[in-house]
């Protein structure tokens, strides 16, 4: 459902104009909005999209969440110590916003970690997969493992830094991703057999 | 290795930015100046307390060095406790009233009276006023330790401003 209609936004990463950047963030911390209205047409795509994952393509929370994030960019601007490109810093602001949103929920019974840790052995054998049909059976992971799976497999985070942000063993997060890759294997394996199914007339569409 | 080369070549196509399906900025600029707002209230209200102690500090300071420069050091009868409002009386302000009380049991209301001499009276107007504000504040702000703490030091100052002042007994 979600994968057509996102397909007509998607566009490349715009490459961040760091000189523009800070002196736009100057401005803003100053109190300028237009400024800052520079700063979030730059950025919002960015940050969108990794919401977007997050949530599980839910365009309505997606839509939500990054607008929180720029408020709350907007109030901690003056805290930016200009270390790391500022569309590095907004990039975290945005999932740490969305992760907050995951922690606060509470909608998923975390199983423990040494299970988790046990169920990690073994490798999940390679399944390729159309876009569309990935996008949705990534949204229907359960939250953290879907979070553990987009940061690490989609946004290229390290364990470490996932463990650190939900609030998890290292082991937890590799467990989480093991979990999460093979629930989604599963998925896009029935998704195909469905698909085949379909082209040799043995179910029709609407199943 | 091959199999996790491919699944996160697969993955990492999808690390795309995504424009929201509408513009999402004026709902954030209208966030923004609600924001704004609140914190230019904050701000008229800090600066506000910081009159009061201004006020409070510039007071004292001169009724003390008034009274130094008359060095009429005389003990005075009892005098009035800081008449702390009783419709102020919340949970914080209630403990003003109850620590100026406990300090000075024997003192009368009539006993808060003006200063005679001109500077003092300028003095104990200015520390009546900045103690008048305080209540107002503690009204408002009922669980602000830091007013309570402010309304007993002014009550105080103004109880030894009192006592130093030659008409004091």
């Amino acid at each position: 459902m979600h994968g057509a209609a996102l397909s007509m936004n998607v566009r490349s990463y715009e490459v961040p104009l760091g000189a523009d950047d800070n002196a736009l963030v100057r401005r803003s911390v100053a109190g300028d909005t237009a400024a800052f209205e520079q700063l979030y047409r730059g950025h919002v795509g960015r940050v969108h999209g990794a919401i977007l994952r997050l949530v599980g393509m839910d365009r309505a929370r997606a839509e939500e969440l990054t607008q929180d994030a720029f408020v709350r960019a907007w109030q901690k601007l003056s805290g930016f110590r200009h270390e790391s490109a500022f569309s590095t810093w907004l990039y975290r602001l945005g999932v740490n916003t969305a992760l907050m949103d995951l922690r606060g929920k509470h909608e998923e019974v975390a199983a423990p970690d040494d299970e988790l840790e046990f169920a990690a052995g073994g490798e999940v054998p390679f399944c390729a997969g159309e876009r569309g049909d990935i996008e949705r059976a990534v949204s229907k992971l359960p939250p953290r493992a879907r979070a553990v799976l987009v940061l690490h497999d989609v946004e290229g985070w390290k364990h470490e830094e996932i463990a650190n942000e939900l609030g998890m063993a290292v082991g937890s997060s590799k467990a989480q991703l093991h979990r999460a890759r093979g629930l989604l294997r599963r998925a896009l394996t029935d998704s195909r057999d469905v698909s085949a199914k379909i082209r040799n007339g043995e179910v029709s569409h609407e199943q | 290795m091959n199999n996790e080369f491919l699944w996160r070549n697969q993955m990492r196509r999808h690390a795309e930015a995504v424009e929201p399906a509408r513009d999402l900025w004026p709902a954030i600029a209208a966030r923004l100046a609600t924001t704004a707002a609140a914190h230019r209230r904050s701000r008229r209200s800090q600066i506000g307390w910081f009159a009061i102690a201004a006020t409070l500090v510039v007071a004292g300071g001169a009724g003390l060095t008034a009274w130094r420069w008359q060095h009429a050091v005389r003990v005075p009868a009892p005098v009035a406790v800081a008449e702390v409002r009783p419709d102020a009386a919340q949970p914080v302000a209630a403990q003003a009233v109850a620590s100026t009380t406990a300090t000075a049991p024997e003192l009368t209301a009539l006993d808060w009276a003006v200063p005679d001499d001109p500077m003092l009276a300028a003095s104990a107007q200015n520390l009546d006023n900045a103690s008048a504000q305080l209540q107002d504040a503690l009204e408002q702000r009922p669980d602000a330790v830091f007013l309570v703490g402010l309304l007993n030091r002014t009550n105080s100052m103004r109880l030894r401003l009192l006592r130093k002042s030659p008409n004091a007994g």
